[in-house]
């Protein structure tokens, strides 16, 4: 459009011109230029030509053939699940190898038609490396005149009208992100206090610590070197409602055992936590919340799949590699009237990754 | 000695009441002893060793060809070198040996899966030692047969138990130091139910309270399904999913893309 080639005195009623004289001057107008234009085959009908015209027929019959195998794959083959090496296996893949066929035979005979059938062509563009001053100026004109046209300076109804009604179009945008936001000391400061919590959950009763099933467990339940996820015993304490909540109670050895209580001195709120040779500490990784269950029986490490945080349970579950920086918290237990372990308080420090309010 | 108290105020029945009192005490002492000897025959055979088996007796003579060097003359132990076998029951024995862990080729973080050594290819053989390390120090023992599992409450437990370490798809995972969790495709399905029983190495022991033996039946029926079923379109690409599956495509398929790329653009 930019550049404007003198077409006045360019007639395309002229009798002597050509069809190939207007597509050459169509082209023209496009700053395209054609220097070099001759058939593929300089005599029409040729072996050579049949033998190209017979390649991109045979991919035009593979496409035929291949999209009718894929419509008899898909009525026909059997797709529902049977165990072990049936073709019910195969259906996918058949299904994507036959309709791939398919498409591939119709490229690549449009291809093959254009590289080889086609006239070869040389054209040269015109590039437009020079800065049209006069070009700039005009559309510069035009977009002010725009802004002009609308003239909101001049009706200040209209621009209150577009601030109230685009301002809280920007909020309904930004306000629900406000959504992903906990509050740490809303609704019982929830992220200070787990399903163990006997106040705010089991009405001041001690919690117990159950299977996900809810059953409570027993001492003798979980063998020595042996480890078991525990839930809080509450209503809805092994579903999401309580998903920072599961703990993972471990069985050590006797040595184990002695030198983790040695070591309890070390935290203060961990004092007393212990129950005999059991030992409980939050499932939730401190680094980014994974569940930090890949405990080694022998080295007494837990491990956390996500980013490789290693945590030393014999002495109170420090990190020992990794990117976490905190211990993961212990839950207090011990053991009631009935045998069953339950928490003698809630966790003491909050249990998950670290946020702006932790102590 | 009630009735040296009585003493002053009876006496003429004070020899009759000497000799009750000791009846009475030796029927006691009879008795006693004999519930013990009944309920506990387990420690009486650990006292008195004479009473192996013959059994025992050959998996003594295969101990102590390879196994005493690291786990001592009686399998107490030797530091450093392999623990006590008192109390492992022929479980761990029979997982450690037949799976090859046992005896070790070397000190390392992970006694990896290798060919059963030629001394142990008779399974009779590992059942033997086994005795004997049961017979010994007692133990949780296989109970041989594993077939009834349900695969669907199996798979439950096992993303539960183990997928955690294993993996969803049983390929095994990296653990700490260089250790891992293996896969458990070349497990078989007594050498599933010993490990789940003895938690060998690192792997924690999952006793018959905690997974019942039902329990561990599905999980095995889970594992055994998972191994002998087939991946859609013939190959699982390590089962890892996306990750491998991925890669495979980018390789693979980008290639293909630029080499055709190419052949459209190029002069022909």
């Amino acid at each position: 459009m930019s550049t404007q080639h003198n077409d006045s005195t360019f007639d395309p009623d002229e009798p002597h011109l050509t069809r190939f004289d207007l597509v050459r001057e169509g082209a023209r107008r496009d700053g395209v230029e054609i220097v070099h234009y001759e058939p593929r085959f300089a005599k029409a009908g040729t072996a050579a030509e049949k033998r190209v015209e017979r390649t991109i027929a045979f991919w035009f019959m593979i496409t035929g053939l291949a999209a009718l195998a894929f419509v008899v794959v898909y009525v026909a083959w059997p797709w529902e699940y049977e165990f072990g090496g049936h073709l019910d296996k195969w259906y996918t893949p058949m299904l994507g190898a036959t309709l791939g066929l398919a498409l591939f035979g119709l490229g690549a005979a449009q291809i093959i038609w254009a590289k080889r059938l086609l006239p070869a062509e040389v054209s040269v563009q015109e590039r437009h490396d020079d800065v049209d001053t006069v070009e700039q100026k005009l559309t510069g004109a035009t977009l002010v005149n725009m802004g002009q046209e609308l003239n909101v300076s001049r009706r200040p109804l209209l621009k209150g009208a577009i601030a109230l009604g685009a301002l809280p179009l920007g909020a309904a945008a930004v306000v629900p992100l406000g959504g992903m936001i906990v509050d740490p000391h809303g609704h019982g400061d929830p992220l200070f206090h787990t399903g163990f919590d006997a106040k705010q959950f089991n009405e001041g009763k001690p919690v117990r610590l159950v299977r996900e099933d809810g059953t409570p467990i027993r001492p003798e339940d979980v063998s020595v070197g042996g480890q078991i996820t525990a839930f809080p015993g509450v209503p809805h304490g092994t579903t999401n409602v309580h998903a920072d909540s599961p703990t993972l109670l471990i069985h050590l050895r006797d040595n184990d055992a002695k030198l983790t209580r040695e070591n309890l001195g070390r935290v203060e709120v961990n004092k007393g936590g212990m129950w005999q040779n059991f030992v409980a500490y939050s499932k939730i990784c401190t680094h980014l919340g994974c569940p930090a269950s890949l405990y080694e029986q022998q080295t007494n490490r837990l491990l956390c799949p996500c980013h490789q945080s290693q945590f030393l349970i014999t002495d109170n579950a420090k990190p020992i590699f990794g990117p976490a920086t905190r211990r993961l918290p212990m839950l207090p237990i011990g053991v009631d009237d009935e045998g069953f372990f339950y928490a003698t308080s809630d966790y003491k420090v909050p249990v998950g990754a670290a946020f702006w309010e932790r102590p | 000695m009630t009735s040296s108290a009585e003493q002053p105020r009876r006496v003429p029945g004070k020899l009759r009441r000497r000799l009750g009192a000791a009846a009475r005490m030796l029927a006691a002492l009879a008795l006693a002893g004999g519930v013990y000897a009944a309920i506990m025959p387990a420690s009486q055979a650990e006292d008195a060793p004479k009473t192996l088996s013959a059994r025992a007796q050959e998996g003594k003579a295969l101990y102590d060809v390879s196994c005493i060097s690291c786990h001592g003359t009686n399998a107490e132990g030797v530091k450093d070198r392999g623990p006590s076998l008192i109390g492992v029951g022929s479980a761990a024995v029979e997982f450690q040996v037949s799976s090859g862990r046992m005896p070790m080729a070397a000190q390392g973080a992970q006694a990896e899966r290798k060919a059963v050594v030629p001394l142990f290819e008779d399974p009779k053989k590992i059942e033997a030692l086994g005795q004997y390390i049961q017979e010994i120090g007692g133990g949780p023992q296989l109970p041989g047969e594993y077939g009834g599992g349900d695969p669907a409450n199996g798979g439950r437990l096992f993303r539960v138990n183990c997928a955690q370490c294993h993996g969803y798809t049983a390929g095994g995972g990296a653990l700490s130091s260089g250790k891992f969790a293996p896969p458990l495709d070349p497990a078989n399905s007594a050498q599933l139910y010993g490990a789940m029983l003895t938690g060998p190495q690192n792997m924690p022991v999952f006793g018959d309270n905690q997974l019942t033996v039902k329990e561990k039946k599905d999980i095995i029926a889970y594992v055994e399904y998972m191994k002998n079923d087939m991946d859609p379109g013939g190959y699982g690409l390590g089962r890892i999913g996306p990750a491998t599956e991925g890669i495979a495509i980018f390789v693979v398929g980008i290639t293909l893309l630029v080499f055709t790329t190419l052949w459209i653009a190029g002069k022909s």
